[in-house]
């Protein structure tokens, strides 16, 4: 084999970034005695303009058969040189750029150890070089869609942008309505804003604008699997049945009348009752209610009423034979936006949730506060007082290492805004918020946090352990919460009602969804980021990414900020028209080498390993693999070879830098 | 004996965070002594047990393994992957008779350059004191 050395000097001459140390003349001897070096040519900018056209020219004109640049970091220019070798019709693959500069010429004080380590790493190199193979970027046909799971802030946003560039989406949605949660609050912080109002002009989109993408809304449906890899995903969705089509109701509400069926609204904290078929939110979009099988006859009993069949003014609305369907959609990116949930309260046992009805989580004052609430908007207790004493507590469960460890951001500014509905909506209320470190972060925050202890009414406390604030319930049904200063005996305050700041969690979507997607969770619950500095909306699996509290407890504005950031890896990674380039410098079995003892398998973090259930062979996906060379180094009987550091070229590689 | 002998060490740096580190070091001018060999991986994952051992076998004196700091891993985690294979490998090197100074472990970030000149000059220091690699059969100490 014929190996070509070419030598930068970085610089003229002997004035050289690395001419200067290492003397070519004194290097050239050396290399040129390697068994299979054709030739040693010297550069004086191997990576400006003209060094790389002088270096193609030369290439050219020889014909190497591998290609060994020593000048500086591969970091710096290894793509440089990759290019050059490619115009000169030689595969890239069969440079190997040794780096004298970064790692000699300037670390090195004598000029003697420096052209002996120079040499020792262009023998090293030009070894490797020799059992480099060439290798091919796979380019693969892609699928430009995408699917996006749930349909709250983060999802919406994702599904407008990616529709808005003109790719087909699939919006799969568990609820029967889009909005998330957002559309069952009111008014959010920081700046009061009505939340419903402020999806509008994006629900407004997704359900009637006409954005150049096509959205299939898959409402009551779930993802129940997953095959395929970026560009090409096969997805299945299970969708329930509504039983009132989505198409032909005209929202009327007729039917929700005449139904004779009612049950507890768990959505008004039980306080109110809804029908058996009814509008999952009063404004809820798409304004069409559900049939609940858990509550019609027709499905508990087996009755046979048809009263809102009968009503109904729209052929073809009332859907009673409806029945769960899967299907089968492709595509090539998936957005994963499922949202979170609170804190199970009852589990902090001090604070007493569950065990009096006026001891209400952040969520459920959402709802006793929201103008389609039990009470209409008007803060009452469950028994109908207006309330004269109203404690809020801050961090109920959070930081707390015995239940949620960290802090999930969100709930001081969820707490100064429920003081200042409870101000607004009954004034004169006196409000006592024990609250333990105040999280007010960003440029707009603060305002809240002033304006919420500002008040005649408004009290602030603060407390420093978990153990510190207690909420007991007397015989008689009286609520106080009992404060531990430190100093004496805890300071109890009589209250008519208490608020507890229930920290965000991931609950149990995530970890079901993760076995779905192959998507890992960490810790916390939440999923697993690529990094969660740098690239926290993509999951370490390659075309799946994460956006909004399914990643991180966040804001609503982190949400949708989010779900555009996602939308956007989706765009940048797969364009309608273009291939998929495949870096090949990945790993590969030898099938007959597997033995399917499935080492290999935990130790890949991107679920690129697979083993045939059947053959029990492992094959590792190209398209997944970002070639850390891990499962090679793992693998106990040598079947996995790493593309480019393959065991022959590294042995090689030790073996030439230690030995003249 | 220990003040001329000359060590030979040969560094297996992961691309992302040490091999940049070197290169840090070497942009900013910081001189570490002479001894060391580099050999880039992508990652520390990459690093079989075998390569170390290939390389004390033809000689080396001294191996460096430097990856990422923990949770800093390009590749996620695998950083302690082949921390935990190092803990294994002194087991069986300190069987032959090399001492686990011989092969260090160790994070170096892309930022670090000083630390990165601060451990090649640990380690070839350490080694010059130790002289070179006196191999012996395993099972020589039952006897």
């Amino acid at each position: 084999m014929r190996v070509g050395v070419y030598f930068c000097r970085c610089g003229p001459g002997l004035d050289g970034q690395v001419s200067g140390k290492i003397d070519p003349g004194a290097v050239r001897g050396a290399v040129e005695s390697l068994p299979d070096v054709a030739y040693f040519e010297v550069v004086d900018f191997a990576c400006a303009d003209g060094g790389q056209a002088r270096i193609l020219e030369h290439l050219a004109a020889h014909r190497p058969d591998r290609v060994v640049i020593a000048a500086c970091s591969p970091r710096q220019h290894e793509d440089t040189f990759r290019r050059v070798c490619a115009q000169a019709g030689i595969n890239p693959y069969l440079m190997q750029l040794v780096n004298i500069r970064e790692h000699v010429a300037w670390v090195i004080e004598d000029p003697e150890r420096a052209v002996d380590k120079a040499i020792d790493q262009i023998r090293a190199g030009t070894a490797r070089v020799l059992h480099q193979e060439p290798l091919e970027a796979a380019e693969l046909d892609i699928c430009p869609d995408a699917l996006v799971i749930g349909a709250g802030p983060a999802g919406l946003k994702a599904a407008m942008t990616l529709a808005a560039a003109g790719r087909g989406v699939t919006l799969v949605e568990r609820g029967p309505i889009l909005g998330g949660l957002p559309v069952r609050f009111e008014e959010i912080f920081p700046t009061m804003e009505c939340a419903p109002c402020l999806l509008e002009p994006v629900l407004g989109e997704i359900l009637h604008g006409e954005l150049p993408g096509p959205i299939d809304i898959r409402l009551t449906s779930t993802v129940t699997a997953i095959k395929g890899f970026l560009g090409n995903f096969d997805v299945t969705i299970a969708t329930s049945p509504r039983h009132i089509s989505v198409d032909a109701c005209v929202g009327c509400g007729m039917c929700i009348e005449e139904c004779p069926t009612s049950v507890p609204n768990a959505l008004n904290l039980n306080r109110t009752t809804r029908k058996a078929v009814d509008f999952e939110l009063f404004g809820g979009l798409p304004n069409v209610p559900v049939l609940d099988e858990a509550a019609c006859t027709r499905f508990t009993e087996g009755s046979d009423c048809t009263a809102c069949l009968d009503c109904c003014p729209v052929p073809g609305a009332v859907l009673f034979d409806e029945v769960a369907t899967a299907t089968e959609k492709k595509v090539g990116a998936i957005v994963v936006a499922i949202g979170a949930t609170i804190y199970d309260l009852s589990q902090v046992t001090r604070l007493g949730y569950g065990r009096h009805p006026d001891i209400v989580s952040s969520w459920d004052v959402e709802r006793l506060l929201a103008a389609n609430g039990p009470t209409g908007g008007e803060l009452l207790t469950a028994d109908g007082r207006k309330p004269r004493t109203i404690a809020i507590v801050h961090c109920a469960g959070s930081l707390d290492a015995d239940h949620v460890p960290y802090c999930s951001a969100i709930c001081c500014q969820t707490a100064f805004k429920d003081a200042h509905l409870v101000e607004s909506k009954a004034p004169g209320t006196q409000i006592v918020s024990f609250t333990r470190t105040v999280v007010a972060p960003g440029k707009e925050a603060v305002d809240l946090y002033r304006h919420a202890f500002d008040g005649p009414h408004a009290v602030e406390r603060r407390y420093h352990h978990p153990g510190d604030v207690e909420v007991r319930v007397d015989a008689a049904g009286g609520l106080a919460v009992s404060h531990a200063t430190g100093a004496g005996e805890p300071e109890v305050t009589e209250v008519d009602m208490v608020l507890l700041l229930a920290p965000m969690v991931a609950g149990p979507g995530p970890r079901e969804l993760a076995g779905v997607l192959d998507v890992p969770t960490d810790a916390t619950g939440f999923f697993a980021e690529h990094n969660a500095r740098s690239d926290a909306t993509r999951s370490p699996v390659r075309g799946i990414f994460i956006a909004g509290t399914c990643q991180s407890p966040m804001d609503i504005q982190g949400a949708m900020t989010q779900g555009t950031a996602a939308a956007g890896h989706a765009l940048s990674e797969l364009v309608a028209g273009r291939t998929l380039r495949v870096d090949p410098a990945t790993a590969t079995v030898a099938p007959d080498r597997c033995s399917g003892c499935r080492t290999c398998v935990p130790v890949c973090p991107y679920q690129a390993i697979d083993v045939d259930g059947w053959t029990l062979k492992a094959s590792v996906n190209s398209v997944l693999c970002a070639g850390c060379g891990t499962c090679v180094a793992a693998c106990p009987s040598g079947a996995i070879a790493g593309h480019h550091f393959t065991d022959d070229a590294m042995h090689a590689e030790i073996e030439a830098v230690l030995h003249a | 004996m220990t003040g001329t002998f000359e060590p030979t060490i040969v560094g297996f740096l992961c691309n992302w965070c040490s091999y940049a580190g070197a290169d840090k070091a070497g942009a900013a001018g910081m001189p570490y002594p002479p001894n060391l060999r580099t050999i880039r991986v992508m990652c520390t994952g990459r690093i079989d047990a075998q390569f170390v051992l290939k390389a004390f076998a033809e000689g080396a004196d001294g191996v460096l393994i430097l990856g990422c700091h923990p949770g800093d891993c390009h590749y996620k985690e695998q950083n302690y992957r082949a921390l935990g294979r190092h803990r294994l490998l002194l087991r069986v090197l300190e069987q032959h008779g090399i001492e686990r100074q011989r092969c260090r472990f160790d994070f170096v970030s892309a930022a670090e350059a000083a630390e990165f000149a601060a451990v090649v000059g640990e380690m070839t220091a350490d080694i010059r004191q130790l002289g070179p690699v006196n191999l012996r059969a395993v099972g020589a100490d039952a006897q």
